[in-house]
């Protein structure tokens, strides 16, 4: 029986049968995690898993919020189109000739049971086992992910064109979360009051959906919206004033890289930073009766933080358009009169100006946590992140602090001369090596702390093996520059900033971390940091890139 | 002799036996094109003849694997910012940053050029009446196509490469691009390079005309001259030929009954002697057009 033939005999059967055919295969993998889910409640309750609850559960947790947006993306059909992802109702079925209502209501009702039943399956049979929000009424929460689901497909189809669309939608996602933490509150709101809320956003998402998608079905969408418009001009009329032209091509192409990816570090890391972080901790906390932190967490978390998103941003910081899957330059910089390293500079001038935004904004964030959590002054608590004691607080921090943007900017940067060959299968296979040598490391590790002879032998060779690596970056780094002299790829003055910024750096790097060595009284160790910091400067890697571009730019 | 050839002096463009492979289908396949100064060539073909793939190599998108290119005696690989610098170009593909807002590409791209003229580019800007505040992405295709061809123009390059510049436009529009093309040549002398599909244009506008056809030049001179090489005829047939008939010298035949048409690669006099071989008299014959040497060259049937 050719089921595609009969699903096709109805207009919602021809829907849903569209919807399924695009994405059956992950719905595959949904069943996948709901196993492995499964998989987990039982490890936890034959008591043979030594691994913490708290881990199952947050695995569990991640495997429940990925089939939770996987379901929205399909049903509120969000799709790839020539590496563009689209969000919005496709047009293909607006022409359809069925009514508006009929639209929306197919992907809404029928998303919103797969939905629900998704959130009850895997509350019932892993989430709760596992001890996951234990004090919540399923029905709530089966509401308020209901409501979710329904605002986030109608704003997405309704608001195709309207500026700031993300930032509506954020704010509806807010308005969902502050009313699913309402039975938590301290504050006395009867049942009655709180599910009447939940009922009046579940009722008026539907007829926002039909009006959105009516008006654009009618083409009142069509073209830029009025506030677009109002926007651009008033922005323009500023901009006239303010504005001339840039000093140098230079100075537009960083102009370029800044508003493709500059501010996403800083507006992640500092949005968390200053507004994420203070809310959770001092709000967020007390509505659920758990004391702030401390202020070492605060601190930690504040600057790890930063690094650990530049490490995840740093994967796209090569690509010159973030939702291109392929890497390729695109024609408008290709035939640009610059050269490939001039290109390559104002990338790395992006990754510095990044950097310093992003150290600055999560300084501000944690002086905010710290004042708000009224735990002394800026400097006695700073002097807890560094090794200088109480006496030369400041003195103590700038350095360590120079040092996490140095680390940050490392982060942005690591795997450009792969990213920038335009070719997947070179950034795949650089992944695959750097995945390699991270393991080949920490089994090397392992080893040294399980086998004395092994760990003597390391250590004696250590600084030898040490020594060879900075002598090959250094060998690698030279003929690439001369290869890049060569080629035109690079002009000399472009190599000198190169070269000498990683100077400065790496020399700044090895120094405290030598000087830290000395003050926590670990000599020993003092040649083999210093020797680290050289070598985790990315050197070759600038050197390469290019070459890399070069290879991209002529194929 | 046939114009542009390899002997000619002082070419901005001299492309030589150049070779391109993808995999094991040749793209470009000893492939040489040469322009003079001020020169403007129409580079036709069918679909995939070869046509982008030779301006890339021109642009230095793509790396000669056999044969060298050479713009103003520069190559685009080694050299871009001194090849770049000069050429103005304009994609088919319309690969515009779609983000950016129509005075934001202007001032991004104009940094990039020390000879833009900004009374020019505002004057462009009017006669293309563009909105300097709009994104690029909201604009239509026409306008889009406006926009790449003002951030060419607007720098005055000394070569302007344009790759389909009216593909996919209406004809308001491609009246409007082909005329600021046309002032670009009457006025300032530029070279141009440019590909079309639509004949007409190439007609009107060049003065060398390359047709390129799987990867190979099939046809390389003056534009008159290239017309004035082949004849479009008539033959009449006493009576009709049982098959299509085999007229030596003939790039397409199509026709029934008794009487057919042909384009003939050849003088009046050698299609007369060849129609009377085959039984056949020259009823009409005239000048063909681009149009019908390519779609004869591209897909006729004849010996």
């Amino acid at each position: 029986m050719d089921v595609g033939r009969l699903a096709w005999r109805t207009p919602t059967g021809a829907m849903l049968w569209e919807i399924w055919g695009r994405h059956k295969v992950n719905f595959a993998w949904q069943g996948v995690a709901l196993g492995a889910g499964l998989g987990f409640v039982q490890w936890k309750r034959q008591g043979v898993s030594e691994i913490p609850a708290a881990v199952l559960a947050l695995a569990s947790l991640a495997g429940f919020v990925g089939g939770y947006l996987h379901l929205l993306s399909c049903f509120g059909y969000v799709e790839m189109d020539e590496s563009k992802v689209k969000v919005g109702y496709p047009s293909r079925l607006l022409l359809k000739p069925l009514r508006t209502f009929q639209l929306i209501l197919v992907p809404m009702l029928l998303g919103g049971l797969a939905t629900t039943a998704m959130l009850d399956i895997w509350m019932a049979f892993v989430l709760k086992p596992l001890g996951f929000l234990p004090a919540y009424d399923l029905w709530w929460i089966s509401a308020v992910l209901l409501s979710f689901f329904w605002w986030m497909q109608a704003l997405a189809w309704s608001l195709p064109l309207v500026r700031f669309r993300s930032l509506v939608m954020v704010a509806a996602a807010l308005l969902h979360l502050s009313v699913g933490v309402l039975p938590q509150l301290p504050f006395d709101i009867s049942p009655g009051w709180q599910w009447g809320i939940l009922a009046t956003l579940l009722v008026t998402a539907v007829p926002v959906a039909w009006l959105g998608l009516k008006l654009m079905r009618q083409g009142t969408w069509e073209g830029p919206s009025r506030i677009s418009l109002l926007w651009s001009r008033l922005f323009l009329a500023r901009a006239r004033g303010r504005r001339g032209t840039f000093r140098s091509a230079l100075g537009a192409q960083f102009w370029l890289e800044w508003r493709r990816q500059g501010w996403l570090l800083p507006g992640l890391s500092g949005g968390m930073a200053l507004l994420g972080f203070p809310f959770l901790f001092f709000v967020g906390f007390k509505w659920v009766g758990v004391g702030a932190p401390p202020p070492e967490a605060i601190l930690a978390l504040m600057f790890i933080g930063p690094l650990l998103l530049s490490g995840v941003l740093g994967a796209a910081m090569a690509k010159f358009n973030q939702l291109d899957s392929a890497h390729e330059l695109p024609g408008y910089i290709a035939v640009r009169p610059m050269t490939n390293g001039g290109l390559v500079l104002a990338k790395l001038a992006m990754a510095s100006a990044t950097s310093t935004l992003t150290l600055l904004l999560n300084v501000a964030g944690a002086i905010l946590c710290l004042v708000i959590a009224g735990q002394g002054t800026l400097l006695s608590k700073a002097g807890l992140a560094t090794p200088f004691g109480a006496v030369s607080y400041l003195t103590g921090c700038l350095p360590a602090l120079l040092l996490l943007g140095i680390m940050i900017w490392k982060n942005l940067l690591a795997g450009i001369g792969a990213g920038l060959t335009g070719r997947p299968w070179v950034v795949r296979l650089f992944g695959f090596w750097r995945g390699a040598v991270g393991m080949g490391l920490v089994a090397l590790v392992m080893a040294a702390k399980l086998y004395e002879n092994f760990r003597e032998g390391l250590l004696h060779w250590l600084t030898g093996i040490l020594i060879a690596c900075l002598a090959a970056k250094i060998v690698v780094s030279i003929a690439a520059f001369s290869w890049g002299l060569r080629r035109h790829a690079i002009t000399a003055g472009a190599i000198g900033w190169i070269v000498g910024g990683w100077s400065v750096c790496s020399a700044f790097a090895a120094g405290y971390a030598g000087h830290v060595c000395n003050a926590i009284h670990q000599p020993g160790l003092q040649v083999w940091v210093m020797l680290g910091g050289f070598l985790i400067l990315p050197l070759a890697d600038l050197a390469i890139a290019p070459l890399a571009l070069a290879w991209n730019r002529h194929r | 002799m046939k114009f542009p050839s390899p002997s000619s002096a002082d070419a901005v463009i001299a492309v030589s036996n150049l070779s391109r492979h993808f995999g094991i289908k040749a793209a470009l396949d000893d492939v040489s094109v040469f322009v003079p100064r001020g020169g403007v060539l129409g580079l036709v073909g069918e679909n995939g003849a070869g046509k982008t793939t030779l301006i890339k190599h021109l642009l230095g998108s793509l790396k000669a694997q056999t044969g060298s290119v050479r713009i103003f005696g520069l190559d685009p690989v080694l050299d871009p910012v001194g090849v770049l610098g000069r050429v103005g170009y304009l994609s088919e593909r319309r690969d515009l940053p779609g983000w950016m807002r129509v005075d934001e590409f202007m001032r991004y791209t104009q940094a990039f050029y020390p000879g833009w003229d900004e009374p020019y580019a505002g004057q462009l800007l009017e006669q293309f009446q563009l909105d300097p505040a709009q994104k690029i992405k909201t604009l239509s295709q026409g306008q889009q196509a406006k926009i790449g061809l003002l951030t060419s123009l607007a720098y005055r390059p000394e070569l302007l490469i344009l790759d389909e510049p009216s593909s996919g436009l209406d004809p308001v529009v491609r009246r409007d691009i082909l005329e600021a093309i046309i002032r670009i040549v009457a006025e300032e002398g530029r070279t141009v390079l440019f590909s079309s599909h639509l004949l007409d244009e190439v007609e009107r506008v060049a003065d060398y005309v390359v047709m390129l056809q799987h990867g190979r030049v099939v046809l390389n001179g003056r534009t008159e001259v290239v017309r004035g090489e082949h004849i479009s005829a008539v033959l009449a047939f006493a009576a009709p030929p049982a098959k299509t008939p085999v007229l030596a010298g003939a790039h397409a035949v199509l026709g029934y009954g008794s009487e057919w048409r042909v384009l003939f690669g050849g003088s009046q006099r050698e299609l007369e002697t060849a129609a009377a071989l085959i039984g056949a008299r020259v009823v009409d014959a005239r000048t063909p057009t681009l149009d019908e040497i390519l779609v004869a060259r591209a897909g006729g049937k004849g010996s």
